[in-house]
């Protein structure tokens, strides 16, 4: 097949027009029917692709919508890489802004909950931060510590309770009506490799987000605590110890610095 | 005088969160394996996480195919073929 048909036929599979020209079929006059063949297979391998990367979404909204929604989707961000494990990243922002399912206002968060999980079963290995040597540091350098996130690592913030209902339609909570309706945050980990949804107490999506931007520990805890007066050190301290999002401290570069010379 | 008080605060929390995780609530501890509650590909494997058992399971609910869940929740789950079980169950036809 000569490139400029091959690259017709490709583009042509995700549009709702008739078959490229010079496109034939050996059986018909019209190629219609043999051409609807492979664009059924790129769909539904592409649908099928973002159902197993999204499947407590897709129970959400029920297999029919799931599928329509996927192959809007689809016609619009086609893959741009072979890896389709990677494949969806796009899909929750476009769930957000998917007109039928504007009533589900926490579906897209969900769906990026599952996004992070995939991300972080697939990132690279690594060790996480030995609590010991958090422990050997001397108090009056800790403020200056910078922590270098885990590649596995992701914070999910929403203004609704994203974590419970992901954790309710994944099997990993029994379904039960939700009375406390309010915001959750997130983290998603992957400690001793296996992936963790960990909820975080007020203001750890802040402190945890400062870190994994590299600011130093005592900024990330001081604007926690602006962001809300019931943040608790500690008690983020210990997630983030528990949780191994970090797998290595370094001081400020400033020190560092100054340290060489 | 700022930078001591953000200091022992610092030192504190950090002193209580190692004290925290020293106590042994190791995930694996708190969970018990329940049965017929996997959805498809989603089980969790008895030769422990990474290894490749883990995501076989064939059917959703597989009876013989179990996810850790947090200890004494695993029999209220429902799920459209039955609550979970604590042993495992029949292998799929």
């Amino acid at each position: 097949m000569p490139e400029a048909t091959q690259s017709a036929f490709a583009a042509g599979l995700l549009k709702a027009a008739p078959p490229p020209a010079g496109v034939m079929a050996w059986n018909s006059p019209s190629p219609h029917r043999r051409y609807s063949v492979y664009r059924n297979n790129v769909s539904a391998s592409l649908t099928d692709a973002l159902a197993a990367r999204f499947p407590a979404s897709e129970r959400i909204v029920g297999a029919e919508f799931f599928q329509a929604m996927a192959e809007a989707f689809i016609r619009v961000h086609p893959p741009r890489s072979p890896l389709l494990l990677i494949y969806g990243d796009d899909f929750p922002d476009f769930a957000a802004a998917f007109e039928p399912a504007r009533e589900i206002v926490y579906l897209a968060d969900v769906m990026r909950l599952e996004a992070a999980r995939t991300r972080a079963y697939h990132a690279a290995d690594a060790a996480s931060l030995d609590p010991q040597a958090l422990a050997s540091i001397k108090p009056d350098r800790l403020g200056d510590l910078v922590f270098l996130s885990h590649p596995a690592l992701s914070i999910v913030s929403s203004s609704h309770p994203a974590a419970t209902i992901w954790a309710m339609n994944a099997g990993e909570r029994p379904i039960a009506p939700i009375p406390d309706w309010r915001g959750e945050d997130a983290l998603v980990v992957r400690p001793r490799m296996t992936v963790e949804v960990v909820p975080l107490p007020p203001a750890g999506a802040s402190f945890f987000g400062h870190l994994a931007q590299g600011r130093t520990l005592a900024e990330a805890t001081g604007a926690a605590m602006t962001d809300d007066a019931a943040f608790d050190l500690s008690e983020n301290l210990a997630i983030l110890l528990r949780a191994g999002a970090f797998t290595a401290t370094r001081k400020d570069q400033d020190d560092e610095d100054r340290d060489r010379a | 005088m700022k930078t001591t008080i953000v200091t022992l605060t610092l030192a504190g929390s950090l002193a209580s969160a190692l004290a925290a995780i020293a106590t042994p609530a190791t995930a694996e501890e708190a969970k018990e394996k329940c049965y017929g509650i996997a959805m498809k590909g989603q089980n969790d494997c008895a030769a422990g996480p990474g290894t490749t058992c883990a995501g076989t399971s064939k059917i959703d609910y597989q009876q013989n195919a179990f996810k850790l869940v947090p200890k004494g929740t695993c029999l209220s789950m429902k799920t459209p073929d039955g609550h979970g079980m604590l042993e495992p169950g029949m292998a799929p036809a």
